[in-house]
């Protein structure tokens, strides 16, 4: 195992696809709350009126774009790093090499999942520290302290968006596609929107994380958030299996 | 006949298309070094790939030191190199990274070592440290080649080695899988190229159409002809 995390991580950090996704994630998400914040501070009523909980600026509206931004922008991004880990193995033929070695297939399935988790992780708390740097640069003064439970929610959220992408792990491989996979990210980013609309959202786990954040906590119960842990263990379980029974037969 | 190492027992394994390989036995013996040798399409690649686990047969089976692939432990793969179809050269990683990176796959302890024998092998120390996007399609190709050797394997399977090799490269190539073999390692390469094939095999054995339809003795003067001759008489065969 220890050998194919490192091949993982070294993969993901020397390759432009981690650090645009860094960046991305990070840095777009940061920058574009930063401007919703502007918006929100324009005082034009228009605006004001589609910015919905961003409207009340300061540190809480901050968060409170931040939480709308991650659930559907943070999606998208983690979803291409993620499809771009399993399908570039298809797509430029290195799978080959992932045969016929002292390492299981599902191993190196688990590896990829792991590395991503960890890269995933260290994003969402560089974006938290990035959104507190906008925050104080934009003038906003100190943090509040009682603003500390959203900024922990945050956090939460980015990581859990991450764990909500991980179905572009099984498509990648299931279509032997990098495209594939982002097809499915942005087809995950769908489903939740829609069953949200539908008034589903806190029992869709693909869409608990975000309507929870974007709610302060209030619209999504710790039983329905708790969902999304048995769906992405069965996501992790079959995109192992998949990778297990793998045959270069496309 | 040495030691069996690696050997398909009768497989058979074809895709919607037609092709595939049919009822192919093929024994790789410790120190010897065999040339499969066919047209495009008449299963080559599917055969390694067969080989190697990349694809299971309908029927038959593929044993690895007399052992069922299935049933053989994880562990033994150590003791196999491989190049199929694709040279394992990750494009964001140096020549030296990808290196590294394939011995630590292959269970390799004294990683750094190893790499750097490697690299000297097959020429690549001016590139070592040059990203293998940055590398000419024959350097990717020697990266790949040095990833499937530099852990000494006692099985190696090459598919078409040397396609994209310059001639120094070729020679580097045939000299590399000539001392392996002469230390007891089982080589299996196929190749278009059949007088470079006949310089460094001990057999040539010819495919088409999905099965193993003769040998060629790699002294057999003008050997393309020969093959031609075998591959024809097989054609006529089928057609009749």
């Amino acid at each position: 195992m220890r050998a194919a995390l490192w091949a993982e991580a070294v993969k993901l950090t020397s390759s432009a696809v981690g650090r645009v996704g860094t960046a991305a994630i990070v840095g777009g998400i940061a920058v574009l709350c930063g401007a919703l914040l502007l918006a929100a501070e324009s005082g034009d009523p228009q605006l004001v009126a589609k910015l919905g909980p961003a409207a009340d600026g300061g540190w809480s509206g901050l968060l409170a774009a931040a939480a709308q931004v991650t659930g559907a922008g943070g999606l998208l991004g983690f979803g291409v790093v993620l499809a771009w880990l399993f399908g570039r193995e298809f797509g430029e033929g290195t799978v080959s090499g992932l045969f016929a070695i002292p390492i299981r297939r599902s191993t190196i399935a688990a590896a990829k999942l792991l590395v991503y988790g960890a890269w995933a992780t260290l994003a969402s708390v560089a974006l938290a520290v990035a959104l507190l740097v906008v925050g104080l640069v934009s003038g906003l003064g100190a943090f509040p302290a009682e603003l500390w439970p959203a900024i922990a929610r945050q956090l939460a959220l980015t990581v859990m968006t991450a764990a909500v992408a991980t179905p572009v792990a099984w498509a990648a491989t299931a279509g032997r596609s990098l495209l594939v996979g982002v097809s499915t990210a942005i087809g995950i980013v769908i489903v939740a929107q829609v069953s949200v609309l539908a008034g589903a959202g806190g029992w869709m786990p693909l869409a608990a994380p975000a309507l929870w954040a974007v709610s302060g906590g209030s619209a999504v119960s710790l039983l329905q958030l708790s969902l999304l842990v048995p769906v992405v263990a069965a996501v992790a379980g079959a995109t192992m299996a998949i990778w297990e029974r793998l045959q270069l037969d496309r | 006949m040495a030691e069996v190492r690696l050997a398909a027992r009768d497989v058979t394994r074809s895709f919607s298309s037609g092709a595939g390989v049919r009822g192919v036995t093929l024994e790789l013996g410790a120190g010897e070094v065999i040339a499969l040798v066919g047209l495009n399409g008449a299963g080559k690649s599917t055969l390694m790939r067969l080989l190697l686990g990349m694809l299971r047969p309908v029927t038959g089976e593929v044993e690895l030191d007399g052992v069922s692939l299935p049933l053989a432990p994880i562990e033994w793969w150590r003791s196999v190199g491989h190049s199929v179809e694709y040279s394992l050269a990750y494009p964001e990683l140096t020549a030296r990274q990808n290196l590294r990176m394939n011995a630590r796959l292959h269970g390799a302890v004294d990683v750094n070592p190893l790499v750097e024998k490697s690299l000297q092998e097959l020429g690549l120390e001016e590139y070592a440290d040059r990203r293998a996007r940055a590398l000419s399609q024959g350097n990717r190709q020697r990266v790949g080649l040095a990833a499937a050797l530099q852990h000494d394997p006692s099985v190696i399977v090459l598919d078409e080695p040397s396609n994209a090799l310059d001639p120094k490269g070729v020679i580097l190539l045939r000299e590399a899988l000539r001392r392996r073999a002469d230390r007891g390692a089982a080589v299996l390469v196929s190749s278009h190229h059949l007088d470079e094939v006949a310089r460094v095999a001990d057999r040539i054995v010819v495919m088409n159409a999905g099965r193993l339809i003769g040998k060629l003795d790699p002294g057999t003067p003008e050997i393309e002809r020969a093959f031609f001759e075998i591959v024809r008489r097989d054609d006529e065969r089928a057609s009749a």
